[in-house]
């Protein structure tokens, strides 16, 4: 029996999100854009699915007079992002 | 998305960013190189010509125009975070910043001391961790053979040759900047 793909994470933009908060302390809006390649609309969306899910935190601020959003995993973001990898894993074992 | 799609994604953007957050780290090597080379070269011929060694008070423009350049570097359009790496090498350095200004106040206003020996072996040290921290061999076998030959360089050489071991560090820090620029390209 396969594990359950986690539905949040398993979306690309989510995904790609994920992994680029994953190996970072935390990330402006600016750089996970430019990163992805995704539209503001877009992004925000989807970053406001995973603050909700609890899975990475988002604070607003100011850099100089420039808003300034920066997003970090959290402690259950990063047991969840390693759980989705483990079932990927399990998946393309099984699958070889 | 399949199992192996996701892996995939996972992959190339953690990739693309640790590329994007290491490429910027060698934007400092280059600031910081094309500097020491810059003043550790004036500093030599206007002390070579005048014979007049109180040029080397031109040292402490090095952080005076260095640091508020650095500081540009960080506003980007786009704010680059920061991971391990890349904290762990701005740690490096700048430990090694506070030891090299201190100690040459000190060697100048206190307590007269071969302050080329010392600052070329902690300059030394500060390389090879850079390239233990990059994984990159090249660098560990560059900082160890400044480190090393500079110091023995500096016990042998008197007065304004000294300064050559600079401009020699400083090149060498460039040529790190460019290794990282194209290592994460």
């Amino acid at each position: 029996m396969f594990p359950k793909l986690d539905p949040i994470l398993h979306s690309e933009l989510r995904l790609a999100v994920m992994s680029i908060l994953a190996g970072a302390d935390e990330a402006d809006f600016s750089f996970l854009k430019k990163q992805t390649g995704a539209s503001s609309g877009n992004l925000s969306v989807q970053i406001d699915k995973l603050a909700s899910a609890g899975y990475i935190s988002v604070e607003k601020g100011f850099k100089g007079k420039m808003p300034r959003t920066t997003c970090k995993i959290t402690p259950a973001g990063q047991e969840a992002f390693a759980s989705y990898v483990e079932a990927l894993k399990e998946y393309l074992s099984a699958g070889k | 998305m399949t199992a192996q799609e996701s892996l995939q994604l996972i992959t190339e953007s953690f990739n693309k960013s640790r590329k994007d957050i290491l490429r910027n780290s060698a934007k400092h090597f280059i600031l910081w190189g094309t500097l020491l080379t810059a003043i550790s070269l004036a500093i030599y011929l206007l002390w070579h010509f005048t014979g007049k060694p109180q040029w080397n008070f031109l040292w402490f423009a090095m952080p005076v125009i260095g640091y508020p350049f650095a500081a540009l570097i960080g506003k980007n359009s786009v704010a680059i975070p920061q991971n391990e790496v890349s904290k762990m090498l701005g740690g490096v350095w700048s430990v090694f910043g506070a030891f090299a200004i201190t100690l040459s106040a000190i060697a100048v206003f206190m307590v007269p001391m071969n302050i080329t020996l010392i600052i070329v072996i902690i300059l030394g040290l500060a390389e090879c961790f850079s390239g233990v921290l990059l994984k990159n061999w090249p660098i560990i076998v560059a900082g160890f053979l400044l480190g090393i030959g500079g110091a023995v360089f500096a016990l042998l050489v008197k007065s304004e040759a000294q300064l050559l071991i600079f401009t020699l560090s400083g090149v060498l820090l460039l040529v790190t900047g460019m290794i990282m620029k194209l290592q994460y390209k």
